[in-house]
């Protein structure tokens, strides 16, 4: 049995076959619910259990959009109801009679559309209009709207850390239903706008019975399901949850934390706008009331108790907290009237729970915090164990020397140095970090960087992958400035890095840290992803199969563990992880800084053989280690950094017998004790 | 009335207002530079202060603002409200410390500020539920005692207010500068790992913080009663909004820079009221709120907590 574990992998795939079987069984589930909702009606004919339930699914929409924002992208947004109440006035101005501008000439065409009437009332010289849009229309219209309005509110909120981004979101769901009361012309004030048309299907009006509304409320959970599953599985929202996970680390991985916040925003926002389209046809009227923040916070109780991020949760969050206040404590107070009636304790004969309801809400959240972070169905599920085998299998060096495939699909000069640094300098307030620095890098080289602690050499990593702003200086990849460029693009030039005290996505699959790092070489977007065509398809297929083969570098260390969270790994396989997920970026500079700390002899040995792979197979790599003997046997220079300045430079012969570093390491009454014992 | 009086009475109104929120804000700030954390609970404790204050005053016999005192008994009775306020809502705030967010120290995200807001709804909540939605009428025993400056009225119970504020704030000042918890509340605010090998007890100054930051809140709910005449268990949410806007403007973890940053949101709240329309003072304080954030995250008078990375 001589297979390379990448042919284990494709063998026999024993987790393939699992998540096949949970494929199978989530879409069985999915369907019976289906068919259960559907049959809801038929159970129970009740017109207000309908109408609870009609309005329990605009609920779990709602749940679902601020999922996205909060659960998948952790951006914790208080203001949510907001964008309810955007969709549910873009919904409302142009479905009433609420704004009637006078009639002319520019109406026509929309009257030809059938978007305006033009009204005469007796009495009145001038005809006016009345707004008449489609509901259908108006559900992706207002959708939109609210996307925009996602975006503009979330564009301030991007440079602030998580929890001024709470307050910031409260901020805009007070704003938004004060506007809404003090701008009377478009909502009618604090009355509340009224007389929204109702849905009209193929001449078939909704009207104000509950049961069309249901169906319809079901059929929008349905696919806003769909969305959110499809995206949470797909290249935009892997780069959600690594922004979740560490910001920064995400940002390394070349994924645009910009973009990608200000699309979780609009995809909230967006399903916020479409729910509140839907909400205001059903009750044909809204208040500025009806978007306070109870109701964000409700929303927010929903997404604890189901579970952040996880989209099978929230639904439930919702539901289950429908249930509760429009059947459950009604019932239970009914009950309790009943004890109390039957004990003649007077308190209890008059208690209403329903009106307790926000109080629960507050109880829940803070027992869910305390005791089950995760909610009620957690967005991870535990993963098997590795068998014993598994556990106890000899190491194995893994399979490169085999398949000399490039890293990279760059061409690369080999004359031309492939970084080069010139005059760079950091300063943090008084302290000079790094001090006109002139580095060069040649292509194919492994190139050390030493010095001792606080000698500038982590802020110089930063200073080139874009994490921190040099002060003076230039650095160029093959003759191009990437000076100033953002931490993702200069992934996409090709530099990739590790972090010294290790920034995994800890909650995330190994496969999914990898996938991560894919972000820059691959292109599905949010619709990609959601359609899922067969190049999407195609693309991810092949993130796999690339994730696979990274992995399979280190062997046997890390793929019988790639469905496992990255958290539960031990630290030498975060070291080797992280490593991966700088590979996969496809770099042709990798930077490595202290790859082999905390790593025993062997373990230490092994990686050194892997870097030289690394480097064999077109990666040029320079990196900061603190082992000599690790530098000394792979490194072709070493550069020795000393209070954020260059002290030497060389082969690792050649800097140690350099006395500025001797000094820099031992001091000066050591480097004359070494002298002398060299001497005699 | 003439333009400076109208502005004078303004100031007079505002800076009334800004001492409340300054000491609300203190609270907010105190916590944030301590252990980072947004605690919502704050806006209700400072609302069940009001209560308590009220529920004490009418205690001793007071009801609604018919019954007078002046001089030394007047002095009496409200430090005893004062007191035994800051004292319930203390130990309120330590007791949502040790029960809520203490088990919470140290998980990353969201968790306890989540937390804080369900803390806060509960307090909310419990309110409303055994004192009903409606306003009550505050039991005062201040005179209506005024001072004419021009136009402008100088009402005794500013004075009050005033006083009480800056003693309580000049107290928090030494208490933070000179003492030996305060010294180990500035260092754990600096760096807490190295405070807590230093020998800090760390869990101690945490809980010491909300149980100060909660007094002053409770302080901040009584003087709320007094100065409206009124109490409601809606009334935290603004006046928190408020406050904490304060303390951004500010500068969070600045504990000057509250005092100023809450006079200033008083005056921005009076004179906006004033000069602009009412109805958008909040949108107007929201405002301030999200462009100190995006603009000056560091707050208009600078220096905030040095961040742990």
């Amino acid at each position: 049995m001589s297979t390379s574990p990448l042919e284990q992998a494709r063998g026999f795939l024993p987790i393939f076959w699992e998540r096949v079987r949970s494929e199978q069984w989530r879409r069985g589930v999915s369907l019976v619910l289906i068919v259960l909702a559907c049959a809801f009606p038929l159970l129970d004919s009740n017109e207000g259990d309908l109408d609870a339930a009609a309005n329990a699914t605009a609920f779990a929409t709602l749940a679902l959009g601020l999922n996205i924002v909060v659960g998948f992208a952790g951006l914790l947004d208080l203001g949510y109801a907001a964008f309810f109440a955007i969709g549910a006035y873009t919904y409302g101005v142009f479905s009433s009679y609420q704004v009637q501008p006078e009639w002319s000439g520019f109406w026509e065409p929309f009257q030809w559309l059938g978007f305006v009437a033009r009204a005469h009332s007796e009495g009145v010289p001038v005809d006016h209009v009345h707004f008449q849009v489609s509901f259908w229309l108006m559900l992706p219209v207002s959708a939109l709207v609210a996307a925009f309005f996602g975006v503009v509110f979330g564009a301030p909120t991007l440079r602030l850390k998580g929890d001024y981004l709470a307050i910031v979101t409260l901020g805009f769901g007070e704003i938004v239903p004060i506007v809404a009361r003090n701008t009377p012309y478009l909502t009618n004030g604090a009355q509340g706008l009224n007389g929204a048309l109702p849905p009209n299907l193929l001449g078939y009006s909704f009207g104000v019975q509950s049961l069309p509304f249901y169906y319809l409320g079901v059929a929008l959970v349905v696919f806003l399901i769909f969305v959110s599953s499809r995206l949470k599985e797909s290249r935009i929202g892997r780069a959600w949850l690594a922004i979740r996970e560490d910001e920064i680390a995400a940002e390394a991985m070349g994924v645009n934390r910009t973009k990608l916040k200000l699309l979780a925003f609009a995809v909230g926002a967006g399903f916020a706008g479409m729910t509140g389209t839907f909400y205001v046809a059903k009750l044909q009227t809204a208040t500025p009331e009806m978007f306070t923040f109870p109701v964000s916070v409700m929303l927010l109780v929903m997404i604890v108790l189901g579970g952040m991020g996880s989209v099978a949760g929230v639904v439930i969050g919702a539901l289950l907290l429908q249930l509760l206040q429009s059947w459950f404590l009604q019932d239970l107070t009914q009950w309790v009237h009943a004890l109390g009636r039957f004990t003649g304790i007077g308190l209890l004969e008059e208690i209403d729970l329903v009106q307790s309801i926000e109080l629960i809400f507050g109880i829940i959240l803070v027992l869910m915090m305390l005791y089950r972070r995760q909610g009620l169905i957690p967005e991870r599920m535990a993963v098997t164990a590795l068998t014993h085998a598994q556990q106890t299998a000899v190491p194995s060096r893994g399979g490169l020397k085999g398949e000399l495939k490039p890293l990279h699909g760059k061409v690369v000069d080999p004359k031309v140095p492939l970084l080069e640094i010139r005059g760079l300098a950091k300063a943090f307030g008084g302290i000079q970090a790094v001090k006109s620095l002139d580095l060069r890098v040649m292509p194919g080289s492994i190139v050390a960087i030493i010095g001792p602690n606080g000698s500038g050499k982590t802020t110089f990593f930063n200073l080139v992958t874009g994490l921190t702003l040099p002060d003076a200086g230039s650095v160029t990849l093959s003759g191009e400035s990437i000076r100033g460029l953002g931490p993702h693009l200069i992934v996409e030039k090709g530099i990739a890095r590790t972090f010294q005290n290790l920034r995994l996505f800890p909650n995330m699959t190994l496969m999914e840290n990898l996938l991560v790092g894919t972000h820059t070489r691959t292109s599905t977007g949010a619709v990609g992803a959601v359609l899922r065509l067969p190049s999407v398809r195609q693309e991810e297929a092949a993130a796999r199969e690339r994730a696979l083969e990274v992995l399979s570098i280190f062997g046997n260390r890390l793929m019988p563990r790639r469905e496992h969270l990255a958290r539960t790994l031990s630290y030498a396989n975060r070291r080797r992880l992280e490593i991966a997920r700088a590979i996969i970026t496809e770099p042709v500079l990798l930077l490595l800084d202290e790859p082999t700390a905390g790593m025993n002899p062997t373990e230490t040995l092994e990686l050194s053989d892997q870097i030289r792979g690394l480097r064999d197979r077109g990666v040029t790599i320079l990196l900061i280690e603190h082992k000599l003997n690790v530098v000394n046997e792979i490194a072709e220079k070493v550069i020795v950094l000393d209070h954020g300045e260059k002290i030497a430079e060389g082969s690792p012969a050649e800097v140690h017998r350099n006395e500025e570093v001797l000094r820099a390491y031992l001091g000066r009454t050591a480097t004359a004790a070494v002298r002398a014992a060299a001497a005699s | 009335m003439e333009f400076l009086d109208v502005l004078l009475q303004q100031i007079i109104n505002g800076v009334s207002l800004g001492a409340m929120y300054a000491l609300l804000a203190l609270g907010f700030t105190m916590v944030y530079g301590i252990i980072e954390l947004i605690n919502f609970a704050h806006f209700n404790v400072f609302m069940v202060g009001s209560f308590v204050a009220l529920w004490v005053f009418e205690a001793m016999g007071f009801s609604g603002q018919s019954q007078v005192l002046y001089g030394l008994p007047l002095i009496g009775v409200l430090l005893v409200g004062l007191v035994v306020v800051m004292l319930a809502t203390g130990f309120l705030g330590a007791a949502i410390e040790r029960v809520a967010l203490r088990p919470l120290r140290g998980f990353p995200g969201t968790a306890p500020m989540i937390t804080t807001i369900g803390v806060s709804y509960i307090l909310f909540n419990i309110i409303l539920l055994t004192m009903g939605a409606s306003t009550l009428n505050y039991a005062n025993p201040m005179p209506n005692i005024r001072w004419e400056i021009g136009d402008a009225t100088l009402r005794l119970r500013e004075v009050l207010l005033w006083v009480v504020s800056f003693a309580l704030m000049l107290g928090l000042h030494y208490f933070v500068r000179y003492t030996k918890m305060g010294k180990a509340m500035q260092a754990t605010a600096q760096d807490q790992e190295a405070a807590r090998m230093m020998g800090v007890d760390v869990d101690r100054v945490v809980i010491t913080a909300f149980f100060l930051g909660s007094a002053l809140a409770g302080a901040a709910g009584m003087i709320f009663g007094l100065y409206y005449n009124y109490t409601s268990f809606i009334i935290g949410y603004t006046a928190g909004l408020r406050a904490f806007t304060a303390a951004v403007l500010g500068g969070i973890g600045n504990i000057p820079g509250a005092m100023l940053g809450g006079i200033l949101i008083g005056l921005i709240e009076s004179l906006g009221g004033q000069y602009l329309e009412v109805r958008w003072t909040d949108v107007i304080i929201f405002s301030i709120l999200v462009l100190v954030l995006v603009f000056r995250p560091a707050g208009l008078f600078g220096r905030m907590a040095p961040s742990k990375s």
